[in-house]
């Protein structure tokens, strides 16, 4: 009898093992090798090569061949006033991309998802992330020809609505070149970064909406109370991330937009590390100063996520 | 298929094609064929007479040459000018490469590979290569500063001349016949392989024209011959509502040769002076030659003679203003084929152009010679990699004397008869404009990829050449004042006004250090002198200089004065 009943239970497993996650998805877990490669290679099988910022590398001498030095590279670039220039102004320009680009997607996304008519949101959308997709080059060149002092488009504009008699040296002179500058990142990025907040806008629950409105909040409240609360986690996510890049800088967007006359503020330290490291073939001195960005940027990540975790937010370690 | 199966099957398909695409980046750059690695001794068939990778008991020169027993490969650099219409480089799909292949590469089993280097940035390219351990089988560059670096980076390797004159004894003769031994050593050992530069000292296939009909409207029968003349030309042709800015401008490049000062030296320049900041690689602010060039530009550009965005004006926008008529001159290498100047005439049907014309006559109330740089009495300047294996050199100089012999190298520069060239009733070749077929030749006839024997088209006397390689099928006719420019300069030459720059047998390792920062810097500097106010001028340029010899041109310009006084470099002529 007692086996009888035995035979008659159901066993239910419930425990999943890895064989039997495999094989229930394994053309997922196939997908996930390539990102995995991807990092393994790019991002650590690349480690052993650090040990160049120590050394006088010379390529064609190899890590063997070349002398070592200790910490003599880092030395001259900290001694180096280019490298002070370089690094003033990469500071300054990521603090204000930061200042004017971060808020920028969040103020769009939000302005998005008031949008009722879903063509007309998705046609906008569409419009907004496009120039995410065209590279610097081509923004770089249009931009020269645009923002030209005699023959620009922008300046011809101006001068024929009558708001200017001359032209606005916009990439010419380094003051308006900054804000030409960071007016066109922002432009370039702003579409693209409100995909992340317009997904954790969908998030939210359409119940707090509807309660909200039967009390009578209007659009501004229910933004302010409901969608900016919604996606403070993702916020403040982005906002860590975009500070260990505090000491990076986009290369291609500083090589287009340079020229002789905004050479104070174009100097930034990918510049640097182009120039004096790069073309030069000092491989150890371009090296040094990725580190030095590196461990500055994940010192500044480390520290404001513990400063969002003492305000009472997730963080992101 | 079923859903399920055609997923998984799309799946592997994807995570295959991605781990590959992802892999394909990750190999490594040394030399796989085994077969490179054979010494040349080990590579010839038992009992041949013949010159097989070398073989020093054998028949010396390409008669001599019979195949590797196992293949060897060779890689040749090819400037990459980024020029549009002509063939791409090492991709498989260019006619001549696959010619060269055929008639030598499968003669001699030696696998040919081409590698593009951007002629922008030459050392950046083949720091590259080096550092992937993938660098050509040789190196080929025009400045001997950059040959130099190469020497003391550890990419090229020393060769032995005697072997060099066994296995290419064309290419070793003329070398010997140009005087050009001296310069295959640098620190005492032996590294260079000399091209031969055909008139080299003279830049006569650098052309400037002018708009002589701008000239005529405003009174001018003539090119002006002097300073004086040159600015009352420019005035009125601003004044006419002719041009604006007619000298045009574009940003300068931030590479050696900007801002050659030649016309505003003293001469005979004080040698030590040439040696320390005589040389175009690196420009000499600081310098009273180059404070007067920059005093000129800053005037043209005060004068209004200079478009005011001049630094943010790329080459090709500062060609694009020619061709519409918003500039005054515009200056070329010539080729029978000049797209530019089609359009010129195109756009301006009326317009008159004429070449600005060598006038040796010193503007002595101005201060300046018509004086130029010479090119070096050579043209590449080839090294051999320190990667590339014992065969790979021997084929590489079989390669070189191949090239050198008359017949490949009418083939490779002129092309084929009836389809790129047409002979004259002299039997010298005429190249027919507007070749359309499927043998399209590299930029400028191939030039980058036989520049590793000669520098120019050879074909009879200097003005068959110039005949030949004046541009064609425009509405003028440049021929005969390109061929009287060719003499003028001659005879600069012959007044001393043409110097060679200095050249030195050991490295400059300042060069090396501070040469690409200085350049950047320079530009920079540069513009700000041009643009500033002509009263605070002065002021600048001191303050400029001495920033510039901060940056390193004063431990430069003191590396070089000791190379001279240890008698490590050429001398004054």
């Amino acid at each position: 009898m007692a086996k009888k009943s035995d035979a008659n239970k159901v066993v239910v497993k419930t425990k999943t093992t890895w064989k039997r996650a495999w094989k229930r998805d394994w053309q997922l877990y196939l997908l996930l090798l390539f990102p995995l490669a991807m990092v393994i290679i790019f991002n650590y099988a690349a480690y052993p090569g650090l040990r160049m910022v120590f050394m006088d590398y010379k390529p064609a001498k190899g890590y063997d061949g070349s002398e070592w030095v200790g910490l003599a590279t880092f030395v001259k670039i900290f001694k180096d006033a280019d490298f002070h220039r370089a690094l003033k102004s990469s500071i300054a320009f990521n603090l204000m991309d930061l200042l004017i680009g971060f808020p920028m997607p969040i103020i769009l996304a939000l302005m998005l998802n008031e949008l009722r008519y879903p063509r007309f949101k998705k046609v906008t959308q569409t419009i907004l992330y496009l120039p995410h997709f065209l590279s610097w080059v081509i923004i770089g060149s249009v931009a020269y020809t645009m923002f030209r002092t005699s023959s620009g488009l922008v300046n011809i504009a101006l001068m024929n609505a009558g708001l200017i008699e001359q032209g606005i040296n916009f990439l010419g002179e380094k003051w308006h070149w900054a804000v030409t500058y960071l007016l066109v990142g922002v432009w370039q990025g702003m579409g693209w970064g409100t995909i992340i907040y317009l997904a954790a806008i969908t998030g939210i629950s359409g119940e707090l909406y509807e309660a909200a409105m039967i009390d009578g909040a209007g659009r501004w409240k229910r933004m302010w109370h409901i969608t900016l609360p919604g996606i403070k986690s993702t916020v403040v996510t982005l906002l860590i991330m975009n500070l260990g890049r505090i000491m990076g800088s986009n290369f291609e967007r500083l090589d287009q937009f340079g020229n002789t006359q905004v050479r104070d503020f174009q100097y930034q330290l990918a510049i640097y590390i182009y120039d004096k490291g790069l073309s030069g073939g000092k491989y150890s001195m371009a090296t040094a100063v990725g580190l030095f960005q590196s461990i500055v940027g994940l010192i500044l990540v480390l520290l404001a996520d513990k400063v969002a975790k003492k305000l009472g937010e997730d963080g992101l370690l | 298929m079923k859903k399920n199966t055609l997923q998984k099957v799309l799946a592997t398909a994807m995570v295959g094609a991605m781990a590959m695409g992802t892999l394909t980046g990750c190999g490594s750059g040394e030399n796989t064929p085994a077969s490179n690695d054979t010494p040349a001794s080990a590579s010839q068939e038992s009992g041949s007479q013949t010159q097989e990778g070398g073989d020093t008991a054998a028949v010396p020169g390409i008669e001599g040459y019979t195949a590797f027993a196992d293949q060897v490969t060779l890689t040749i650099p090819v400037y990459d000018r980024g020029k549009e219409g002509v063939p791409a480089i090492g991709t498989g799909d260019n006619y001549w490469e696959g010619w060269l292949q055929e008639n030598f590469g499968d003669k001699y089993n030696i696998k040919l590979e081409f590698e593009p280097i951007a002629r922008g940035g030459v050392l950046e390219a083949y720091n590259l290569l080096a550092s992937a351990e993938d660098l050509p089988t040789f190196l080929m560059e025009y400045d001997y500063p950059k040959q130099a670096q190469w020497v003391a980076d550890g990419f090229l390797t020393t060769y032995d001349l005697e072997e060099f004159a066994f296995i290419a004894p064309t290419y070793y003769q003329r070398m010997v016949d140009l005087n050009q031994i001296q310069y295959t050593t640098m620190n005492d050992e032996t590294y260079f392989v000399l091209a031969e530069r055909p008139y080299y000292n003279t830049n006569y296939t650098f052309i400037t024209w002018v708009r002589m009909d701008w000239l005529k409207q405003v009174g001018y029968d003539h090119i002006p011959a002097n300073r004086a003349e040159y600015v009352d030309a420019m005035t009125k042709i601003q004044n006419a509502g002719i041009c604006a800015h007619p000298a045009g401008g574009s940003m300068t490049t931030g590479t050696a040769g900007m801002d050659q000062n030649y016309a505003f030296r003293d001469y005979p320049t004080n040698e030590e002076e040439w040696a320390m900041y005589g040389d175009y690689a690196i420009p000499a602010l600081g310098w009273e030659p180059n404070k007067k060039l920059l005093k000129e530009a800053n005037e043209n550009y005060n004068l209004g003679f200079t478009d005011p965005d001049f630094y943010t004006i790329d080459a090709a926008t500062a060609e694009a203003n020619f061709i519409n008529g918003q500039a005054y001159q515009y200056s070329a290498y010539i080729s029978a084929d000049m797209p530019v100047l089609k359009s010129f005439y195109e756009n301006n049907p009326d317009a008159e152009l004429a070449i600005l014309v060598q006038n040796n006559v010193a503007d002595t109330d101005y201060g300046t010679v018509p004086a130029f740089r010479s090119n070096n009495p050579f043209g590449m300047m080839i090294g051999f990699s320190s990667q590339a294996t014992e065969d790979e050199i021997k084929a590489a100089m079989m390669y070189m004397e191949w090239c050198t012999q008359p017949e490949n190298l009418l083939t490779f520069q002129w092309g084929f008869e009836g389809e790129h060239y047409t002979l004259d009733e002299n039997g010298l070749p005429v190249g027919i404009a507007d070749y359309s077929g499927d043998k399209v030749q590299g930029f400028n006839n191939n030039k980058d990829y036989w520049c590793v024997t000669i520098e120019a088209r050879n074909a009879g006397t200097i003005e068959d050449m110039i005949k030949a390689s004046s541009p064609k099928g425009l509405p003028q006719d440049f021929t005969d004042d390109i061929i009287e420019n060719y003499y003028q300069q001659v005879a600069a030459w012959e007044k001393g006004w043409v110097p060679t720059d200095c050249m030195f047998a050991t490295d400059i390792p300042a060069v090396g250090e501070y040469q690409g920062a200085l350049l950047t810097l320079y530009a920079e500097l540069r513009d700000a002198l041009v643009m500033c106010d002509p009263a605070k001028f002065d002021a600048l340029y001191e303050e400029s200089a001495k920033k510039y010899a901060d940056a390193g041109y004063s431990e430069i310009a003191q590396q070089r004065l000791d190379a001279l006084k240890n008698g490590l470099s050429s001398r004054m002529k």
